[in-house]
């Protein structure tokens, strides 16, 4: 601020009207009528994440090429991006504000590069140390548990996984396919998360004899469940467990675990979920000619939209509106199988419209084999006695995965049912965040109702419309060949020009227009932030408009 | 915080000026001196910046400014080049910066002479399309069918506006570029352009005025975007001596309509003149495209 | 070195040897052959000066505006119309402060155009701040203008040179050249304490309260009134240097003179033929000439004044609906001093000739006349 000239005497002034001062004298915040300030939102995509990524910050973070950053940022929510950035059914896409403009921005992409760039920097990983005295077990190693653990592990409690397979990843390892997940990768990213902390782990350890839910709530400060589902749901058709019909997840699990699995020429997967896709589409991988069935249409199918897109790529069939009806075989020869016609009758609870018998049409296929993936059921007999169960999953009180059993926590599929990898990982943080407020006494943090944007608050006019930068990729007659992976990634550029198409809803990412179009230079740029300075700024609110993404309200004066 | 920020962040512009809110033709100061750097003497006529700049003894700019008469910026800024250049500063560049009203009407014989001397100076037009500092009078860069104050009521601005570019194209001067307050980078580029040119250099800058056009201050920016994405201010860049033209099209177009319907000085407008208006600024459009076309060059000009 | 030259080259000669640094200009008749020659002057590289050939007078002044403002020497010249165009620059030179000279070859106005020589339009310019010089022949015309320089850049204040067109700006005499290296020790470089500067940047001109305006034109008045000595001064002190004074008025025949004839420019050569003619006769007259008509020499026509029966004044123009300007000035300067009666003669207006025998009839009316016509006394109208 400067001051104000005047002079008392002809002889102090200059022989001509000339300045000897700015003009910082004159506070023109006292024209203000209005305030603008920065208040930012929480970006629709953060609040579709079930595990509530801060994905707008970690787009930014990739802008500012600082991918440890933007690594912390994700493994604040996250330990495993390298594998949701894979596998994830992304509904964060869904709530792109992006996708009412043109296409949503490819955030699994960008999340799995940052995941990627992690696991080839393992000093990013900070190591946590047992500064914790209660021991807690978690039982269940996949991603629900291995979130838990990493959490928990983080808060500094020492973590012991009990894992009933000789391997940890549980779903991840054994329910998706290679060409989606590679194994290696897998390993990697597990390696990663047991090295962050006191975490010790036990394989082969199923619950049962040896180890029950009651010596562990005896032995630990606390217990978090997450045993995921473990049966194939029975299709209820006269004819199923004969040979010849397989349950889709016991063919995924051999073929995951590097067995090798024939399962004939002809082959029908029924179901139209993640689970029938993966079957359908290492069926094809062994050569066989498959069509998969499924009840409703293409529309209601609940697997990935990008997922039916590669097994049609691949070269899967689509029958829809069938259901089996009856099997038969003959000897070791094909089984013949009736299928029910259907039709869409009124929606079910799902919001999808059910299927119904169309009368008595039937037709009957000849075929080698029948992959079951019409969902799978949950055991919660080991805990029945401990916690309160029903229809074979764990009732939980509150999305921390408190049971009616204080220290019993619970999460994941075999709390929700055939749930999806991010929503595990998201139980798994929230039940550890939990556990260790419960052990602390640490109170509850008040969560605030959260404020977003939509495409009416972003200024379009800074944006040119274009489309979602494409993944490389190997081709289709290489990917079906063999396991590979499929989707390759972005390079540095392509990450850049998908990162930069992010409109960073409601939230600044230093684009400048504020501080630029201000006529008042009311504004100072400093090194983290932009800050208004009320003594000057008339409230014209051109910020305000040209702020692209609304990170900037406004309050009247004087209220 | 991004490293390198889109506008240099040297200010040579201080706060407490007294322009109204959402200023255009503070803005365009801002970022004309951002991309002229310190280096700059400003010569400034009777206009809005007469006024915005500060009461004796303050200015609000940390660069050189003489005040002159309405008419006088283009001659005002010959002399001052000419006493530096005779004082051996060879390197300020002299900026006159006037509003439309003493670019289109009373300045043009002395910026006339000017560029047909072809005198070594910017000379900066910003143009909030009528004479704002006295309270909204008609000038001939006034565009057809606004109000102010003396085209009143039924007698809004029947005559189009004065097509300045081309008669600076005429001069057959160096360098001419419009730029629009909503384009910093490119206000800014073409300044930076215009300063590695000797001679006249002519820059016409869009500059909104929510005062004037009777809107709300905030949208200043956006109705300066929406003036170039509606075709009614083009931005275009004329060299080699007035032959080569060069318009910006690479923008997605939006209705001149809404442009049109936001401000309150074309209220009156019914839909039917609005059509008529439509129509004009399509015309001079596609005249403009003609322009880009060297057989189309005005005669004497040989496009070579 | 001395040459016949022009009036109107006196003024180059003058400006070239004041190495004045920028000189913006538009033609105008009588006042052309100056620029011509500085043009010539510059683009031989005799004078190191920018010559900026502008679009109209206007601009004309403005660029020297502009120029002085950078802090440089700057010239232009100018008659009537063009003078008149200026008027607005006129004013603004003054309250910038800056130390141009201007010469006026003094052209009568229209309509209806007249190329021909009265004082209208320079004093017209009267009020405007500008200090003003009226020249009587070529040699004080070039000596003028090397000391107007001088005096505009102590006072900071711009100085107006006066010429009669044709009986002087067209009138061959000989002039003692002076040569800038001459001129130099006595009108060293241009060094204004304020100037466009972008290391030190500052404002120029910018809106005044009234809390400022006030003072702002008090501080003109002051350096008009300091003028006052420094005309003098700087008269002596090129006497010094170069053997030649004008003095601020210039009193002929006057210590015993009964009758005083006021005149100002050539009219004052011819009114010295007359007075010499009237002495022989045994008339105790004498004649006045006023050189420096703004800052007014209130003391110097009293002191000369006071002492005469009774006063002429000769105007070259003519302020409509009052008097003669030159009249209504010297009535001023000595109201409340002196009782002399002073009485005012309109003569030679659009060029024409005040010849001795026009001189002579103002001079026998102002004797013979009991009452002197306190009003206009019109000499020469055809009624």
């Amino acid at each position: 601020m400067g001051d104000k000239i005047t002079f008392k005497s002809f002889k102090e002034m200059p022989i001509c009207a000339m300045s000897v001062a700015d003009m910082t004298y004159n506070l023109t915040g006292s024209w203000r009528n209005v305030r603008p300030y920065y208040d930012y939102k929480i970006s629709p995509c953060r609040l579709g994440c079930p595990t509530a990524e801060n994905i707008q910050r970690y787009i930014f973070l990739v802008m500012e090429n600082d991918f440890e950053k933007a690594w912390r940022t994700i493994l604040e929510s996250n330990p495993m991006p390298s594998v949701t950035g894979r596998v994830c059914f992304h509904p964060c896409m869904e709530k792109c504000t992006r996708k009412d403009f043109d296409q949503a921005i490819n955030i699994p992409a960008i999340e799995r590069s940052i995941g990627d760039a992690g696991l080839d920097n393992p000093k990013w990983m900070e190591k946590k140390r047992a500064t914790k005295k209660e021991k807690i077990a978690v039982v269940g190693g996949g991603p629900a548990g291995l979130s838990c653990a990493f959490y928990l592990a983080r808060q500094g409690y020492p973590v012991t996984i009990f894992e009933s397979e000789n391997a940890l990843g549980g779903t991840l390892r054994w329910g998706i396919p290679e060409y989606r997940l590679p194994n290696v990768l897998l390993d990697r990213v597990i390696g990663s998360i047991l090295e962050s902390g006191p975490i010790t782990v036990k394989t082969r350890a199923p619950l049962g004899e040896a180890v029950t839910i009651e010596s562990l709530e005896k032995e630990y400060a606390a217990v978090f469940v997450a045993t995921g589902l473990t049966r194939s749901r029975p299709m209820g058709v006269a004819g199923e467990d004969g040979p010849g019909v397989q349950r889709g997840l016991e063919f995924l699990h051999k073929v995951n675990g590097g067995e090798k699995a024939v399962p004939g020429k002809r082959v029908v997967v029924v179901g139209g979920g993640n689970t029938a896709m993966d079957v359908a589409r290492c069926a094809r991988r062994s050569g066989s000619e498959v069509t998969v069935v499924y009840r409703r249409t293409m529309n209601e199918m609940p697997a990935i939209s990008d997922e039916i897109e590669e097994a049609e790529k691949e070269g899967v069939f689509f029958h829809f509106l069938a259901a089996p009806k009856s099997i038969t075989r003959t000897g070791a020869g094909p089984l013949s199988v009736v299928f029910q016609q259907m039709k869409l009758g009124e929606p079910d609870e799902s919001g999808r419209r059910r299927p119904v018998a169309d009368g008595d049409k039937t037709f009957t296929m000849e075929i080698d084999t029948l992959f079951t993936a019409i969902g799978e059921e949950g055991n919660a007999s080991p805990f029945e006695k401990a916690v309160e169960v029903s229809g074979g999953l764990i009732k939980i009180k509150n999305e921390s995965g408190e049971t009616s059993n204080t220290k019993i926590f619970a999460g994941g599929d075999v709390v929700t049912g055939a749930a999806s990898v991010v929503e595990a990982i998201a139980a798994g943080r929230k039940a550890a965040e939990r556990i260790g407020r419960m052990l602390s006494g640490e109170p509850e943090p008040v969560v605030e109702e959260p404020r977003t944007i939509s495409i009416e608050n972003i200024n379009t006019a800074y944006f040119t419309k274009g489309k979602r930068t494409m993944v490389p990729r190997i081709s289709v007659e290489e990917a079906v060949a063999g396991y590979r992976e499929i989707f390759t990634g972005y390079d540095g550029d392509l990450l850049r020009r998908e990162a930069d198409r992010c409109f960073s809803c409601g939230v600044c990412n230093y684009c400048d227009n504020c501080w630029v179009y201000c006529p008042d230079v009311a504004i100072k740029r400093l090194a983290e932030e932009y800050e208004f300075d009320y003594d000057f700024c008339k409230g014209c609110l051109v910020c305000v408009t040209e702020c692209p993404r609304s990170a900037i309200s406004t309050r009247e004066e004087g209220r | 915080m991004k490293a390198t920020p889109q506008i240099p962040t040297n200010e040579l512009m201080t706060s407490g000026h007294l322009a109204c809110q959402g200023c255009g033709a503070t803005q365009a100061m801002r970022f004309a001196l951002k991309a002229l750097g310190p280096k700059t003497a400003v010569v400034i006529p009777a206009c809005c910046w007469a006024v915005i700049d500060g009461p004796f003894p303050h200015s609000s700019l940390k660069v050189p400014i003489f005040h002159t008469a309405f008419e006088a910026a283009a001659s005002t800024a010959t002399g001052v080049k000419a006493g530096l250049e005779m004082r051996g500063d060879t390197e300020t560049v002299v900026m006159a910066w006037a509003g439309d009203g003493g670019t289109f009407d009373i300045g043009i014989q002395a910026l006339s002479g000017a560029a047909e001397r072809n005198e070594d100076i910017i000379y900066c037009c910003y143009d909030n399309e009528a004479y704002m500092n006295t309270g909204i009078q008609r000038s001939s860069s006034t565009p057809v069918g606004a109000w102010t104050t003396t085209t009143p009521g039924d007698h809004w601005k029947k005559r189009p506006k004065k097509k300045m570019i081309d008669i600076m194209a005429a001069h057959s001067i160096p360098y001419i570029a419009t730029a629009s307050v909503a384009y910093p980078q490119d206000l800014m580029a073409k300044l930076r352009k215009a300063r590695e040119i000797k001679g006249t250099r002519f820059i016409h800058i869009f500059a909104p005025c929510p005062t004037g056009w009777k809107l709300a201050p905030e949208l200043s920016v956006a109705m300066a975007r929406q003036a170039v994405t509606s075709k009614v201010f083009p931005l275009i860049e004329i060299f080699d001596n007035g032959k080569t033209w060069t318009v910006w099209k690479d923008f997605e177009p939006t209705p001149l309509k809404d442009y049109i319907k936001a401000q309150g000085r074309f209220r009156h407008l019914t839909d039917e003149e609005i059509r008529g208006i439509e129509e004009e600024t399509e015309r001079s459009w596609q005249y403009l495209l003609s322009r880009e076309r060297p057989s189309q060059n005005v005669p004497g000009l040989d496009a070579d | 070195m001395k040459k016949v030259i022009m009036g109107n080259h006196a003024v180059s000669y003058g400006v070239r040897a004041s190495d004045v640094k920028v000189i913006s200009a538009y033609p105008i008749t009588p006042q052309t052959q100056i620029v011509e020659l500085l043009s010539e002057m510059c683009a031989k590289g005799e004078l190191d000066a920018k010559f900026i050939a502008v679009e109209s007078e206007h601009s004309a002044l403005t660029a020297c505006v502009g120029a002085s403002a950078a802090g440089v020497r700057t010239f232009t010249a100018t008659s009537s119309q063009g003078l008149l165009l200026m008027h607005e620059i006129i004013h603004w030179a003054v309250g910038a402060r800056l130390p141009i000279v201007l010469v006026n070859v003094n052209r009568a106005v229209g309509p209806p155009w007249s190329i021909w020589t009265d004082q209208n339009d320079s004093l017209s310019q009267r009020d405007t701040g500008w200090l003003q010089i009226y020249c009587e022949s070529n040699q004080e015309t070039q000596d003028t203008i090397v000391q107007a320089f001088k005096i505009a850049e102590t006072v900071m204040l711009p100085v107006m040179v006066v010429l009669d067109a044709f009986f002087l700006s067209h009138t061959f005499e000989i002039v003692d050249i002076l040569e800038p290296e001459q001129v130099r020790p006595f009108l060293p470089p241009y060094k204004p304490e304020f100037r466009i500067d972008v290391d030190t940047p500052h404002a120029f001109g910018n809106l005044a309260s009234p809390g400022e305006y006030f003072e702002l034109r008090y501080m003109i008045e002051k350096a008009m009134e300091k003028s006052r000595s420094v005309v003098r001064d700087v008269d002596r002190e090129f006497e010094k240097h170069f053997g030649r004074g004008y003095g601020v008025v210039k009193p002929y025949r006057c210590e015993d003179a009964e009758y005083v004839l006021v005149t100002s420019g050539t009219v004052a050569s011819t009114a010295r033929a007359v007075i010499d003619q009237m002495r022989d006769e045994g008339i105790k007259i004498g004649a006045l000439k006023i050189r420096v008509f703004r800052p007014f020499p209130f003391e110097e026509v009293y002191d000369v004044l006071s002492k005469a029966k009774k006063v002429a004044v000769i105007d070259r123009n003519i302020s409509f609906g009052h008097h003669g300007i030159f009249y209504q000035e010297v009535k001023s300067a000595l109201y409340g001093r002196t009782n002399v009666p002073i009485s005012g003669y309109i003569a030679g207006l659009g060029g024409r000739d005040i010849t001795p025998k026009v001189i002579r009839e103002i001079a026998d009316k102002l004797i013979n006349d009991k009452k002197p016509e306190p009003g206009i006394n019109w000499i020469g109208v055809k009624i």
